[in-house]
C-alpha cells in the first residue's frame, strides 16, 4: 500500500506544471476564451510533442500505456491551470472508446494520428430526454446494408464543434431506457446530415449540439459488437468521471490556497481578515473538504484500475462528494474574497465556474448518491 | 500508487483472524476469566495484550499497517474490554518521561490490568484551555512531598480508579504552560472526594474530584517540575489520534442499516424510504473518504514522513460521523426512541440509540473540541499565525 507518484509520474507531473506556469496565467487563459479558436492549438502541438496525448493508449496502439492514474496525474495539473484544450474529449473519452471497441484497421488508421494531435475526438452521449441516464436514449442507428443510418440529436458535447470524429451512441434495438441494444458509432462530421453547432460554455470551454440526419456510418465503424454498446459507454464514463474529478481536485486546491493567502493580505477592521476566527473556520472546512475529495479521488481511481466498473460504486460516491464539495469550496472562496471574488480579474472565480460544469457533467451530486444508495 | 496489502501485511491479517477466532468468548465461559485468560494468550503470541507498546517495553512493535489491520479486525470480532487510561496515556508518558524506577514500579500493573487509573486535566476553570489549570501542588518545606488542594472536573471513572495521574500547578510566575507538575497518586486515601456527575444519556462516568491537603510523595513527579505541560502535549495528541473511531464506525453503519431495514414502513422498510436512505448513503460516502484519509496518513507514516496534513481531519471528521450514525439510528427508532428506563418496548435498538446518540455528543467536545482543534489546523496546517495587531 502506497499512495506516492513513480519516478515517470513525478517527472510529468512536474514537466505539466512548467507547463502551467509558462502559458496559463489568467490573462493569457482569458486571452484565448475570448478569441474565435475554443483553444490554443499551439499548446495541443505542445501536449502531442511531449507525448502527454499518447500516455494512457496501449503500447500496441502507439502509445505507452498508462493508466488511470496517469490520468489523473495529469487532469489534476490541468485543473489548477484551468486547462482549455481537449485532453478530456479527445483523450480519455474519444480515445478510449475506439481502443476499446474499435477494429483493427481502424486503431491502426486513427490512433496515431489522434496521438500526434492532427485528428481530434469527442464523445456524443448525451440527450435533453436523458438528463444523466446514460442508457436513456432516441437517437437510432438503422442496419442498411454494410452502412448504419443515423438519425437524432445528442447534447452538449464537449468539444464536439473541433472534433474531426465524434464517438455517437446510438440505439440499435430495444426501448428507450434499455441498456441493451445500444451501439457506438465513430461518425466522421464531415459526412452529409451531420450539423454541429458550436458555443461557448460558462467555464470558458466549448460544446456543440449535434443533429443527424439520416447520416450514413460504415458498419467497420461500428466500436464494439451491436447492441453491447452500453458496456464501453460505461467504462469510458467512468474513466471520464474519474478524470474530471481530478481536475475538480486540481481546482479545489487552487482555491482554498488561494484563500488563505487572499485573508492574509488583506486587511479591514485594522486586521489582516485572517485574524477572524469565523473565517479560519471556514477554511479550516474547506481544506479539509478538498482533502477528502482526494482521498476518494485515489480511492475510486486505485479500484478502477483493480477492478474496471466493477468499482463503480466507489466511482459514484466519488461524483457524489466532488459535485457537493467542489460548488461548496467555490461558494466559499467566492464569500471570503468579498467584492473581489465576485468579479473575472482573480482567478478563483474562474475555478467556481469550472466546479460548477463538472458538477453535471456525467450526473450530478444528487443522482450519483441516488446510484449509489440503490 | 497502489493499494494490495503486502504479503506479509496479508499474512499477519490472516494470523490476526485466527487468533481473534480461536479465543473469542464462548456463551459458556465465565467473562472475567476469559478476559484475564486472553490477555495472558496475547502476551504469550508476542505482546498482542499491548498492541501500542514498543518492543523495548514487552509490544509487538507493528508497523502502521498491522495497527491498522487490527483496529479493523478487532472492530469486527469482540476482544475483551478495557480502559485507555493507563495502558494508552499514561504508559507512553511514563516510558517517555518517567524515570527507571517508575517505569519498573508502575507498568507491570498497567499491563496486567491489575491497576485502574484516571485523568485528572479538566478543571472547572481549565477545558479547552487547559493549561489555565489551577489545581495547586505546594513542595513540603524538607522537599519530600507535595500537599495537593483543588478541583478536577470531567474525571472519567474516578470512581472506580485506583490512582490518578494529575496536572498540577507548581508556579504562577511566567507562561500558564510553564508552571505545570505532571504528578501520580492513589485515589483512595484521606483528602480526596469523588461526586458523580450523571451526564444525558442517563450514565455514571464522569465526576468531580476535589482534593484537600492530599500528600504526594516527589518520587510519584513524573520528569521535571514545572514540565509537566510538556510531557501532556504529547499524550493529548495520542489521545486524539485514536478518537476518530473509523473502523468502529464502519461496523456501526452496518448495524445501522440492519436496524433500519427492521423497522417497517408501508409495504417496506425504513431502508426504502428514500429521504432516509439518501442521509444513510451521504453518511457512507464521507465515511469512505475518511476511512481513505486514514489509510493515506498510515501509508505517509509507514514510509517514514511526519503524519501529512490529512492526519489533523481525522479527530474532525470521525467524531462527526460517530454522531451522526448514532443519531440516524435515534431517528429509526422513532416513536420507541422515547423509551427510558429498563423496559424495551419495540424495537430493540431504540433504548440503546438514544442514550448512545446523547453520550455521543461529548466526542466533539472532549479530547479538545472541534473548534480548538480547527484553530489548531489553521494554524498549523494552513500557516495562519496571528497578526501583530
Amino acid at each position: 500500500m502506497n499512495f506516492d507518484l513513480s519516478e515517470e509520474q513525478q517527472l510529468l507531473q512536474d514537466s505539466i506544471q512548467r507547463f502551467v506556469q509558462d502559458n496559463y496565467d489568467l490573462e493569457a487563459r482569458q486571452a484565448v476564451v475570448a478569441s474565435a479558436d475554443d483553444y490554443n492549438k499551439d499548446h495541443w502541438a505542445t501536449m502531442a510533442e511531449l507525448g502527454w496525448l499518447g500516455l494512457t493508449i496501449p503500447e500496441a496502439d502507439g502509445g505507452f500505456g498508462g493508466n488511470q492514474v496517469d490520468t489523473m496525474v495529469i487532469m489534476e495539473q490541468f485543473g489548477q491551470g484551468l486547462v482549455l484544450e481537449p485532453y478530456l474529449a479527445s483523450i480519455v473519452l474519444g480515445a478510449k472508446a475506439v481502443v476499446a471497441g474499435g477494429n483493427e484497421s481502424l486503431r491502426t488508421e486513427l490512433l496515431p494520428k489522434v496521438i500526434d494531435g492532427s485528428v481530434q475526438l469527442a464523445l456524443a452521449y448525451a440527450e435533453e430526454q436523458a438528463r444523466f441516464d446514460l442508457h436513456d436514449m432516441v437517437t437510432r442507428a438503422q442496419a442498411d446494408g454494410e452502412e448504419f443510418v443515423l438519425n437524432g440529436h445528442k447534447s452538449m458535447v464537449q468539444h464536439g464543434g473541433t472534433a474531426d470524429y465524434l464517438v455517437v451512441s446510438a440505439r440499435t434495438s430495444g426501448g428507450q431506457t434499455d441498456t441493451n441494444g445500444i451501439s457506438l458509432f465513430l461518425v466522421d462530421v464531415t459526412s452529409e446530415g451531420v450539423d454541429v453547432t458550436s458555443f461557448p460554455t460558462v467555464d470558458g470551454l466549448a460544446a456543440a449540439e449535434i443533429k443527424l440526419d439520416n447520416v450514413r456510418v460504415p458498419a467497420a465503424h461500428m466500436l464494439g459488437a451491436q447492441d453491447t454498446g452500453y458496456e464501453i459507454l460505461l467504462a469510458v464514463a467512468v474513466d471520464g468521471i474519474l478524470a474530471v474529478s481530478a481536475e475538480a481536485v486540481g481546482a479545489m486546491e487552487m482555491l482554498y490556497k488561494d484563500t488563505v493567502a487572499y485573508t492574509q493580505e488583506r486587511e479591514q477592521f485594522d486586521h489582516p481578515l485572517s485574524d477572524f476566527q469565523v473565517l479560519q473556520h471556514r477554511m479550516v472546512d474547506m481544506f479539509m473538504e478538498y482533502e477528502q475529495a482526494k482521498s476518494l479521488l485515489y480511492r475510486a481511481t486505485l479500484e478502477v484500475v483493480q477492478n474496471g466498473t466493477g468499482a463503480l460504486r466507489t466511482v459514484h460516491a466519488l461524483k457524489h462528494f466532488i459535485g457537493k464539495t467542489g460548488v461548496t469550496i467555490g461558494e466559499n472562496a467566492v464569500q471570503l474574497h468579498g467584492g473581489m471574488g465576485v468579479t473575472e480579474e482573480l482567478r478563483i472565480g474562474h475555478y467556481f465556474k469550472r466546479l460548477l460544469v463538472i458538477d453535471a457533467q456525467f450526473g450530478n451530486s444528487d443522482y450519483h448518491l441516488q446510484q449509489f444508495a440503490a | 500508487m497502489d493499494i494490495d496489502l503486502s504479503p506479509e501485511d496479508l499474512a499477519f491479517r490472516e494470523e490476526v483472524r485466527t487468533f481473534l477466532t480461536e479465543n473469542a468468548h464462548k456463551p459458556s465461559e465465565d467473562y472475567m476469566k476469559w478476559r484475564l485468560n486472553w490477555f495472558k494468550l496475547a502476551r504469550e503470541k508476542g505482546g498482542w495484550d499491548v498492541p501500542k507498546w514498543p518492543v523495548e517495553f514487552g509490544g509487538p512493535g507493528w508497523s502502521p499497517t498491522q495497527h491498522y489491520i487490527w483496529e479493523q479486525e478487532t472492530a469486527e470480532h469482540s476482544i475483551p474490554w478495557d480502559l485507555p487510561f493507563g495502558l494508552g496515556m499514561l504508559a507512553p508518558v511514563l516510558m517517555n518521561y518517567g524515570s527507571k524506577e517508575q517505569q519498573e514500579r508502575f507498568l507491570p500493573d498497567i499491563r496486567d490490568r491489575k491497576v485502574n487509573w484516571c485523568q485528572g486535566y479538566s478543571e472547572p476553570g481549565a477545558g479547552s484551555d487547559l493549561a489555565n489549570l489551577k489545581t495547586k501542588a505546594e513542595l513540603s518545606a524538607d522537599g519530600s512531598h507535595y500537599v495537593v488542594n483543588g478541583t478536577k472536573i470531567w474525571t472519567t471513572l474516578a470512581h472506580i480508579a485506583d490512582w490518578i495521574f494529575c496536572l498540577t500547578r507548581t508556579s504562577d510566575t511566567g507562561k500558564k504552560q510553564e508552571g505545570i507538575t505532571f504528578l501520580l497518586f492513589p485515589m483512595k486515601q484521606e483528602g480526596i472526594e469523588v461526586k458523580p456527575i450523571i451526564t444525558l444519556g442517563g450514565a455514571h462516568s464522569v465526576n468531580m474530584v476535589h482534593f484537600t491537603d492530599v500528600k504526594v510523595p516527589v518520587e510519584n513527579r513524573v520528569g521535571e517540575e514545572h514540565q509537566g505541560w510538556t510531557y501532556a502535549k504529547g499524550l493529548l495528541q495520542h489521545e486524539r489520534t485514536g478518537l476518530a473511531g473509523i473502523s468502529r464506525s464502519l461496523v456501526a453503519l452496518e448495524t445501522l442499516k440492519e436496524q433500519a431495514a427492521t423497522v417497517k414502513r408501508g409495504n417496506g422498510t425504513l431502508m426504502d424510504d428514500p429521504a432516509f436512505r439518501a442521509k444513510v448513503a451521504d453518511l457512507e460516502v464521507d465515511l469512505m473518504a475518511v476511512e481513505f484519509t486514514e489509510l493515506r496518513s498510515l501509508a505517509s507514516a509507514s514510509s517514514g514522513s511526519d503524519p501529512g496534513p490529512e492526519s489533523s481531519i481525522l479527530k474532525l471528521k470521525g467524531t462527526e460521523i460517530q454522531q451522526r450514525i448514532q443519531k440516524l439510528t435515534v431517528e429509526a427508532g422513532g416513536l420507541y426512541s422515547a423509551a427510558w428506563g429498563a423496559a424495551q418496548p419495540g424495537h430493540r435498538f431504540a433504548r440503546g440509540g438514544m442514550s448512545g446518540y446523547l453520550s455521543s455528543r461529548a466526542y466533539t467536545i472532549y479530547g479538545g473540541a472541534s473548534e480548538v482543534q480547527k484553530d489548531v489546523v489553521a494554524k498549523n496546517v494552513l500557516g495562519i499565525k496571528k497578526s501583530s495587531k
